[in-house]
């Protein structure tokens, strides 16, 4: 009947494919003939017919091989319908397992399926080596199907083929589609996290169909259940409509990570906008993600950093740790490029941030970020000014307070977005420099437990932090600058 | 070492190469340990300057705090003459209420000696807030009684004068009311509001700011009271000087202070009667 039948004449790929066509070919002729027959007049196509009426469902994968036509040639032997020159669309899978589909404007998609999707792919512009494929349907696809079953049931009920599990028109669209695009992506489809998303969506003027309402579902569920099947009330109406098909592509994150300083004290961490107005010249989050977004070509990016500092308090040191999340990036930048990035960082004409080790990040950069996380340590530099002179017993006595308690009430200068709490914290071991010729100010090196209010420290915040360096000095003092000299992570 | 270099030449010269080898090695990690620790200090040096680059002109006495970020505002002769409160307004909208200087119960003599938060209704220094919004705060309007003020002679009832949500009261005040006396400016805080934006707007109408206090209270300002600390702060108000230079003339003041007591014993001692006496002139 027809040629894929012979063996053609050289190579054993072809002796393959003719073995699986045979395949095929003997499951097609070993199915009941009636159902078949039914299901045809019905308006069910050839894939479905093989996926709901055969006994063992493993042979899927060589069903690519073999086209629509030729199936329904195996399948009709002697069945009247003359080959009408576009079969309809499936009532079942709506085209899907037929590759009948339109694209967004609803035009009916004439060129091979997968050269199609691999145009769209393609014009997303990613650099992938492998793929996972995800597909989505329109829910209506398995109620078509559960319709079906049913009216085979009403009709051959006990037959051995209609209790077998069968494979959903999910399973049977990957199965079909997946090796012809990777043969044409080029590319491997194992785990990755590269995803290409295939969304069938139903035209809405088809979204009723043949899907039941609601109410009619749930007279079928009771119906059911006092054991009447109502389906032969519903004649099963003709699809008009191919589904559209979009296709999605989407990279998961990447992370970089890396220390960063901040030289200036006009810059804040993260952008910060109020009423429109920018607070400060310029942010941490947007000179570092700002320049390594367009290296990716992603979509955004999002800044994490391993705690955070004031506007007006540089990191100096070590530098703060840092991941910069990437949304569906295009391509990943080599480390070279990113060495060039952090170059061009700390090159800058003004110098308000500063960035070191810069590097791509795998899985294990939250671990990274949580790491010591509630044993860090902090130290810092503070500018004190105090009220009366300093004397040398008093750098003496600062300096022999090792584990000093303290404790902080919130400040007043979060309590309206902090809830009001009583803080003890540590300050483990503080330093007075004193400065030439200035017997008012000293330099304040501290060591402190993470999340110590420092500012509050200096100054008592109006006595709400006891002791300040005011009480243990007995005066005045207040702090005009300060600046975070190490950030002690786990073992860096 | 020298005295092993030559047992081992006559027994064993593989043994030599192997301690010379090591030798060298040893001295090469003290180099490389010299290195490092140049390179630690030299990044330290590097932090030095950068920590102590902004460090040009450090003046005599910077704005404080308070100075630097809150805003003042003074409500005056609220709801009785002589009830005078300042209220510093944060730029996140927070209160802090507190007696002005020129209030009444600084004129008593001994100044205030207690304080109780136990008015109106409720205790106010009971009260417990919880959580991002303020749960449980007690909603107050600005003539709601905050607490009472006591000295020698009278008791005087302080108001909220802002309306809006109390969050804290400055319970220190209970064990330690001579706070209001000293520093009724800082440390002598009573009570801490947060306002609506909305309420915020209709209070501020009645309240005057710090120049307009000083004109309007200006012959108070200048009376001499009993207790001098807060004659000083008056004085600073008075001639624009910084609080924070105040709290440098209260500090040699109270040396000075400390060393007339000194002068006085020694007289005592070598039987004089001479007195020394400190003034301070406006």
């Amino acid at each position: 009947m027809s040629d894929e039948s012979k063996p053609a004449p050289g190579g054993l790929l072809n002796g393959l494919e003719t073995q699986k066509t045979r395949r095929v070919n003997e499951a097609a002729r070993s199915l009941h003939p009636s159902a078949v027959k039914d299901l045809l007049s019905l308006g069910v196509c050839e894939r479905c017919i093989l996926r709901l009426v055969t006994v063992t469902a493993t042979f899927d994968s060589d069903l690519a091989t073999v086209s629509s036509s030729t199936l329904r040639g195996w399948l009709g032997s002697g069945v009247e319908e003359a080959a009408s020159p576009e079969p309809s669309i499936c009532i079942v899978c709506l085209g899907v397992l037929q590759f009948v589909f339109s694209d967004a404007k609803q035009t009916l998609v004439k060129s091979d399926h997968v050269a199609w999707i691999t145009d769209l792919v393609k014009q997303q512009g990613h650099e992938f080596d492998s793929f996972v494929l995800e597909v989505s349907l329109p829910s209506t696809i398995s109620e078509n199907e559960r319709a079906v079953l049913l009216y085979l049931k009403g009709k051959y009920s006990d037959e051995a083929w209609l209790q077998s599990e069968k494979v959903s028109v999910k399973d049977a669209l990957k199965v079909l589609v997946l090796d012809p695009l990777r043969a044409s992506l080029g590319a491997k489809s194992d785990s990755s996290s590269f995803h290409i998303r295939l969304t069938y969506s139903q035209a809405s003027d088809e979204a009723q169909g043949l899907s039941e309402t609601k109410h009619e579902r749930k007279k079928r569920k009771t119906d059911e259940e006092n054991g009447s099947n109502c389906m032969s009330e519903n004649p099963f109406k003709k699809v008009s409509e191919p589904c559209i098909l979009s296709v999605h592509c989407n990279k998961m994150p990447i992370f970089f990570g890396g220390r960063y300083f901040k030289y200036s004290r006009n810059v804040s961490q993260s952008r910060w906008i109020i009423d429109d107005e920018r607070m400060g010249e310029a942010s941490v989050e947007e000179i570092i993600g700002g320049s390594i977004l367009p290296a990716c070509l992603g979509d955004s990016y999002k800044f994490h950093a391993a705690g955070r500092e004031d506007i007006d308090v540089r990191m100096l040191g070590s530098g703060r740790p840092f991941l910069i999340e990437v949304q569906n990036s295009r391509k990943c930048p080599s480390q070279q490029s990113l060495t060039e990035i952090e170059e061009k960082i700390n090159n800058s004409e003004k110098k308000l941030v500063g960035v070191k080790d810069l590097k791509f990040i795998g899985s294990e950069c939250w671990a990274m970020m949580r790491e010591g996380e509630a044993e860090k340590q902090k130290q810092y530099a503070a500018l004190v000014w105090i009220s009366r002179p300093l004397e040398e017993e008093d750098c003496n006595s600062v300096s022999s307070m090792k584990e000093l308690k303290i404790l902080q009430k919130t400040p007043i200068r979060v309590l309206h977005r902090r809830s009001q709490l009583e803080r003890e914290r540590t300050i483990h071991w503080m330093k007075v420099e004193k400065i030439k010729g200035n017997a008012h100010y000293f330099l304040l090196h501290l060591c402190t437990q993470a999340g110590t209010y420092i500012k509050e420290f200096v100054h008592g915040d109006l006595g709400r932090t006891t002791p300040s360096m005011g009480s243990i000095l007995g005066c005045r003092a207040e702090i005009i600058q300060l600046d975070v000299t190490d950030v002690k992570m786990g073992d860096s | 070492m020298e005295e092993t270099q030559n047992i081992d030449v006559t027994k064993n010269p593989e043994a030599e190469d192997a301690i010379e080898s090591t030798k060298q090695k040893q001295s090469e990690e003290v180099e490389h340990h010299c290195d490092e620790q140049q390179k630690q200090s030299q990044e330290e040096d590097e932090l030095r300057k950068l920590l102590l680059s902004d460090i040009e002109e450090l003046p005599l006495s910077p704005p404080s705090a308070t100075q630097l970020n809150f805003v003042s505002y003074f409500i005056t002769d609220f709801t009785k003459p002589g009830h005078d409160h300042y209220i510093y307004r944060h730029a996140n909208g927070l209160c802090v209420i507190g007696l002005a200087p020129t209030h009444r119960a600084f004129k008593d003599q001994g100044g205030i000696t207690n304080i109780d938060f136990n008015v109106g209704k409720s205790d106010r220094s009971v009260l417990k807030v919880s959580g991002k919004r303020k749960k449980n705060a007690m909603r107050s309007e600005s003539n709601t009684a905050l607490c009472k003020v006591s000295t020698a002679n009278d008791s005087y009832i302080v108001r909220c004068c802002v309306k809006g949500s109390l969050l804290e009261v400055n319970e220190r005040l209970m064990k330690q009311p001579q706070l209001l006396n000293s520093s009724a400016d800082r440390e002598g805080y009573i009570a801490i509001i947060m306002p609506r934006p909305a309420d915020w707007t209709k209070n501020k109408e009645s309240l005057i700011t710090l120049e307009e206090y000083k004109e309007k209270k200006q012959d108070i300002l200048l009376e001499p009271y009993f207790s001098d600390i807060p004659h000083l702060r008056r004085l600073a108000l008075m001639s624009d000087l910084s609080s924070r230079i105040v709290s440098q003339i209260e500090y040699y003041f109270r040396r000075i202070r400390a060393m007339t007591d000194d002068i006085h014993l020694i007289l005592r001692s070598m039987g004089s009667s001479t007195t020394v006496e400190v003034q301070v002139n406006s």
